[in-house]
């Protein structure tokens, strides 16, 4: 049994088809990519999965439970975990204060939800910051903070949408890295990126693309660079041409 | 919180237990009363309005429920402190009715709703005379019968001291870090698991039982309320800028903000009997404008930067010495 | 056949008041709802409107249905000052901060009033007050009313030609879909939200002036107009400039309603009513879009 599975997945907003008709499946421990433009559906598609958004049609399966219908703090609490495109840190509280509110999921103890952040952060190399406010962290900084924070929910499938976005392709390499790691705890990954194909090369085990909410290929990161519908939904139909 | 900083804080309020040893004119009472009284108040929006970061401009509502409760229940034969407790459960019925209906709401409603609410249940006060007594008011009994200046201001110590344990234990818990997380971003709260509207929904109760309590002893000492006094945006307004003034969101803040506020329009009686709507205005424009954290909180984010900026600087100072 | 004519008088009372009450949810629709600011003084400034077209009469005699194109212009001043003296630099730019910081204004300018007219009610004396048109042996309008609700309607198709077809309207339209786009497209931000805000204000203001004739003045009347005014912008739809004519019409009829069949002091209490059942059953209004 696949850990998640889309169903024919649809979800309109008025007249936009956002995500139209996708079906997808993603294994244990198995590190998959969304792959399209911006407006390609991607962030709806992270919104279906994750319970801020519900499906018109179709549906969303975590674990063999039907998910459909389930709020996003629910959907947490099921193991699913996420990220933000634009990184929402708490201002106000430290770095380290913005992870315990993860790991306060599974403990009430706040003595407990400080050592498991600092453990995390440890992991993500982030322990120099972590009393500092999140107030005013670079952005890579921030990147790490959020998944951090998701992290500390003990997520069986953590949503990474833009990951990398904003980042310097050294800074994304090095989370790249950090992210093939996820594998030795058990967790499932789905990112989200729009054309930092490096990062996706690197760790994906499988790749998904979409375009205007169709999926339109399906494979490895090899096999999907060179299909020609990805080409030309990226590049234009011009360099359909290019693809073997 | 640590040892000492207890220690400390359960000896003030030892402190403020003497004080009537000193202070025995009636009047002089009936102030510092009025002082615990919007401190607890402030402190109990704060759950609310500071920690989750949901304006209620309404918790009039609550006020006036625990006050009416103290006037209504006990004619029908309910013993003053079980109809204290009931006008704690009646108002922590509306927050559960208010919550219901505008914490599913982003943005402005919230308030608004809070404000209509409370302003439907004055409405209802002024209009029912034969429940309520209407405009003209009604009586309260009196829950203390000897020395009962000096025995209202111990309760209203005490009131504060609850308010004030509850808000320490809020800001270091599970609960106060959600509540935070509300108040940055709810879809991040959501996101880390917290079922936002009933984490609203507790700290509402919270609040709505404190307030409740405060009403039904300012109800209780004056002898006799009216909904415009009880029930009124001036008595929501006056607690929302004790606790903004001292700084939401901190647990000195609505203690300083009361202090401040109330000996001020004691001192200032005349100017404030004329125009206290003018000053509460003006207080909240200098509030927004100038120290929107509040005076504790502006305080707190001055000591937390030159912390950090010392921090970097010894770290600084560090590498340039330890460098070749 | 007398209660059929008791109800139709109190609706055709509810349309004329209603188109008044429309010209204040349509500036608060156009601050709100376009400009996604929360101006709690909303009402105050219809009474400072109002204060200001009484004050203008009083001191020159000029009939208040002119005066209050001065007393307007005043408070287009007023709100653009407000919004460019204040609302432009809060440092925290929240609803939270902007409902305390519009509440704190109206407190101050109804104080400010209450101080200097003193806390009395008082009425306009003029002879045009006592004119009634008939429509038929049961039916009798109130000619303020009718001059009043045909200005209204006026001024009403005015600001609304006035967001939809004009370039600042059109701008402040684009500065609420997308305000980080706007400067990108040659939009100064803040001076065309500076404008709407006022022209918000004014409309509140015009309201005022036009309801001098027909209403008591008192420092506290703009109050219930507040919250009446997000019952509209509400009832009609966040955003929608005409949800929020309508809703006033609608308001306008259910209050007079209610006061014909429970009595007047229960008007205001259906306006809560009402609003506290829009946003649990249907928050997008009648004219929403899924923007709540």
């Amino acid at each position: 049994m696949a850990l998640l599975e889309l169903q024919r997945v649809s979800k309109k907003f008025g007249g936009l088809i956002a995500v139209n008709d996708v079906s997808l499946e993603v294994e244990r421990e198995e590190v998959a990519f969304l792959v399209g433009p911006n407006g390609a559906g991607k962030t709806t598609l992270f919104n279906l999965i994750a319970g801020m958004l519900h499906p018109d049609q179709g549906e969303i399966v975590f674990e063999g439970r039907d998910i459909s219908h389930t709020s996003a703090d629910r959907a947490t609490k099921l193991g699913i975990g996420r990220t933000f495109q634009l990184v929402k840190p708490l201002r106000n509280l430290t770095v380290l204060e913005n992870v315990m509110l993860g790991a306060f999921l599974h403990t009430s103890s706040t003595a407990v939800a400080a050592h498991e952040a600092g453990q995390i952060l440890r992991f993500l190399q982030m322990e120099d910051v972590a009393h500092l406010p999140a107030l005013g962290m670079p952005q890579a900084k921030l990147k790490r903070l959020e998944i951090a924070r998701a992290l500390a929910t003990k997520p069986r499938l953590i949503l990474l949408d833009e990951v990398v976005a904003g980042l310097s392709t050294s800074e994304a390499l090095v989370l790249a890295d950090l992210l093939a790691r996820l594998r030795e705890w058990g967790i499932s990954a789905i990112g989200g990126v729009e054309h930092v194909m490096q990062v996706v090369m690197r760790i994906a085990d499988r790749v998904l693309v979409l375009d205007h909410g169709t999926m339109i290929a399906e494979g490895t990161p090899e096999e999907v660079v060179h299909m020609p519908r990805v080409i030309e939904a990226y590049l234009g139909p011009k360099y359909k041409e290019f693809s073997k | 919180m640590t040892r000492s900083k207890s220690l400390i804080a359960a000896g003030l309020f030892a402190v403020c237990l003497l004080v009537p040893l000193v202070v025995r004119a009636d009047y002089n009472l009936q102030v510092l009363f009025r002082v615990f009284l919007f401190a607890a108040l402030g402190l109990a929006w704060n759950l609310v309005g500071g920690y989750a970061g949901q304006l209620s401009l309404g918790h009039a509502a609550y006020f006036g429920s625990g006050a009416y409760a103290m006037a209504l229940l006990p004619p029908l034969g309910v013993s003053l402190w079980l109809a204290l407790f009931l006008g704690i459960i009646l108002a922590m019925a509306f927050a559960a009715l208010i919550g219901g209906v505008s914490f599913r709401l982003r943005g402005p409603y919230f308030a608004l709703a809070t404000i209509a609410f409370a302003e439907v249940l004055r409405l209802l006060a002024k209009n029912l005379p034969s429940v309520t007594g209407g405009d003209v008011g009604i009586q309260v009994p009196s829950l203390f019968a000897h020395a009962i200046n000096r025995s209202f201001y111990f309760a209203a110590v005490v009131l504060t001291a609850m308010a004030f344990s509850v808000t320490v234990w809020v800001s270091r818990s599970k609960f106060g870090y959600y509540l935070m997380a509300i108040r940055e971003d709810e879809d991040t709260a959501l996101s880390v698991g917290v079922n936002t509207a009933r984490t609203k929904l507790k700290a509402l109760f919270l609040s709505a039982g404190i307030t409740a309590l405060g009403g039904a002893l300012y109800g209780s000492l004056f002898l006799f309320i009216v909904p415009d006094q009880v029930l009124s945006l001036d008595i929501s307004n006056e607690i929302a800028i004790v606790a903004m003034l001292g700084g939401a969101g901190t647990v000195l803040g609505p203690i300083l903000g009361s202090i401040i506020l109330e000996s001020a329009s004691e001192i200032f009686k005349n100017v404030f009997h004329e125009a206290h709507l003018l000053i509460y205005g003006l207080l909240l424009v200098v509030v927004v404008m100038f120290l929107p954290e509040g005076i504790v909180g502006t305080v707190n984010s001055l000591l937390a930067r030159r912390r950090a900026t010392s921090a970097t600087a010894a770290k600084s100072q560090a590498q340039r010495n330890s460098a070749p | 056949m007398d209660a059929f004519f008791s109800a139709l008088q109190a609706i055709l009372n509810g349309l004329l008041t209603g188109a008044l009450y429309a010209l204040v949810g349509m500036g608060m629709a156009l601050i709100f709802g376009v400009m996604r600011i929360v101006n709690f003084a909303h009402g105050t400034f219809l009474m400072l409107g109002m204060y200001a077209t009484y004050y203008i009469f009083e001191k020159t005699g000029l009939n208040p249905y002119f005066g209050f194109v001065l007393a307007s212009a005043f408070l287009f001043c007023l709100g653009y000052l407000i919004y460019r003296g204040l609302i432009q630099h809060m440092p925290v730019h929240s609803d939270f901060m902007q409902i305390l910081l519009t509440l704190g204004l109206a407190l101050i300018f109804t104080d400010t009033i209450q101080l200097t007219f003193g806390a009395d009610y008082h009425q306009l004396n003029l002879p045009l007050l006592a004119k009634n048109v008939h429509l038929g042996p049961q039916i009798s309008l109130n000619a303020p009313w009718l001059v009043s609700f045909g200005l209204a309607v006026v001024l009403g198709s005015g600001m609304y030609w006035f967001v939809m077809h004009t370039r600042i309207g059109r701008a402040a339209r684009a500065i609420a879909q997308n305000r980080y786009a706007s400067p990108l497209v040659g939009i100064n931000v803040h001076a065309v939200q500076a404008v709407s805000f006022g022209l918000g204000v004014a409309g509140a203001g015009i309201a005022g002036g036009l309801l001098l004739p027909v209403f008591y003045i008192y420092p506290t009347v703009g109050d219930q107009f507040t919250l009446k005014a997000f019952v509209m912008v509400v009832l009609g739809g966040m955003g929608s400039i005409q949800g929020a004519a309508v809703a006033g019409l609608v308001l306008g009829v259910v209050e007079s309603l209610t006061s014909l069949y429970w009595g007047n002091e229960w008007a205001l209490a259906v306006d809560f009513v009402i609003f506290l059942l829009v946003l649990s059953l249907r928050p997008a209004g009648i004219f929403g879009s899924q923007r709540v």
